[in-house]
């Protein structure tokens, strides 16, 4: 009983490590940030389409 | 000019009231199956409202119609106006749905109209800030897009049912299947709503951009989601959804080349995806009223709008964008 309990742990461990760890993290950007862009930056663009 | 919405949730609901809102509009058509949605929202619009209860014996008689009602009943609309060469704004995000309106194409064309396919936050805002982001490349090689957030219930089910799905890549030249709920990337969003971990999901945003940008080498999409909302993607909703979603937000990324160097553009935007999909909703609704859409058929909003007017109006209209700068 203990070590089906043991076992049964072991393979929840071993797939929320999986979980955990698949994937990419990603970093955080270092420098810079977002900025709204004004009506007039969007409307001077060249406006094409695709 | 007159204009239908069909469906009066919460991106319909709002798509009405940009409507009611536009001078050129003279009458706003409101359609949906329950009728005392169909009373609240004229009663909320005032004189530009008109009610029309069902059942719905035949298409509305109108410039322009906004579909905007649950995923996976667009078609048998886009169809009947397609019939009476009337142009259809389709808000479903439903990789069948944005399949089945692509093949109305042909019919369009034939006669003269427009299907906008995909036109609400995501995909919708993100195809037109692809195509604003091509602007400024000689060439595009990668688009990626993540979104966050939903509108009301029905957007809230279909994301949750797009987790168990299988997502849509396009990767050189050819379609790629993975199962959705994998491949993890941690995102980064328009403050304040900062990074959240995104998955792969069956979102059909690579079905629009993929012709929109011939030779583009890769197109992903990415929903957020928690590792709860991944493993029961499969399962019924086990909670009610939230009537009204929270903030939510698009990011979209897109490598290219200018001047033979290899540059990267990366927009965003914030807000609630209900308000924004009906903003960007009626707004194509107008420009197809209007007639100035780019072409006939069936195609995404890159495919569609002057990017930078378009978004330039939205900005007017309390949707803005914005660029990240930096690394």
């Amino acid at each position: 009983m203990i070590r089906r309990a043991l076992v049964a742990l072991g393979v929840a461990g071993v797939v929320a490590g999986v979980l955990r760890v698949r994937g990419t993290g990603g970093t955080p950007p270092q420098q810079g940030g977002w900025r709204e862009l004004t009506v007039d930056e969007l409307a001077g663009s060249d406006g094409r389409s695709a | 000019m007159r204009i239908a919405v069909v469906g009066l949730g919460a991106v319909g609901a709002r798509a009405a009231r940009q409507l009611a809102s536009t001078e050129e509009v003279e009458e706003v058509v409101l359609r949906d199956l329950q009728s005392a949605r169909v009373d609240e929202i004229a009663g909320s619009l005032g004189g530009k409202a008109r009610p029309e209860h069902g059942p719905y014996q035949a298409p509305a008689d109108v410039d322009a119609v906004v579909v905007a009602s649950p995923s996976g009943t667009h078609v048998d609309v886009a169809r009947e106006a397609i019939e009476r060469g009337v142009p259809v704004v389709s808000c479903s995000d439903l990789v069948e749905d944005v399949r089945a309106l692509l093949d109305l194409g042909p019919e369009a064309e034939a006669r003269g109209t427009t299907v906008a396919v995909g036109a609400a936050f995501s995909p919708g805002l993100t195809c037109v800030l692809a195509a604003f982001a091509a602007a400024r490349l000689d060439a595009v090689d990668e688009i990626h897009v993540a979104r966050i957030g939903t509108g009301g219930p029905a957007c809230a089910r279909q994301h949750h049912q797009s987790l168990g799905g299988v997502a849509l890549d396009w990767r050189d030249g050819g379609w790629v299947r993975r199962p959705a709920g994998s491949g993890r990337e941690l995102c980064w969003f328009p403050d304040p709503v900062g990074s959240a971990d995104c998955y792969r999901a069956a979102l059909p945003d690579a079905l629009l951009l993929v012709p929109a940008f011939p030779g583009v080498g890769r197109v992903t999409a990415r929903l957020a989601a928690t590792r709860r909302d991944r493993l029961t993607g499969r399962l019924p909703m086990l909670r009610p959804p939230h009537p009204e979603g929270g903030v939510g937000a698009v990011r979209l990324e897109v490598r290219g080349r200018l001047a033979g160097v290899s540059t990267v553009e990366i927009y965003g935007a914030m807000d609630r995806p209900g308000v924004a999909g009906g903003a960007v909703a009626g707004l194509t609704a107008v420009e197809a009223a209007r007639g100035s859409l780019r072409r006939t058929g069936a195609a995404g909003l890159a495919e569609l709008v002057d990017s930078g007017a378009f978004l330039g109006e939205l900005a007017r209209r309390g949707v803005k964008v914005a660029a990240f700068a930096g690394s």
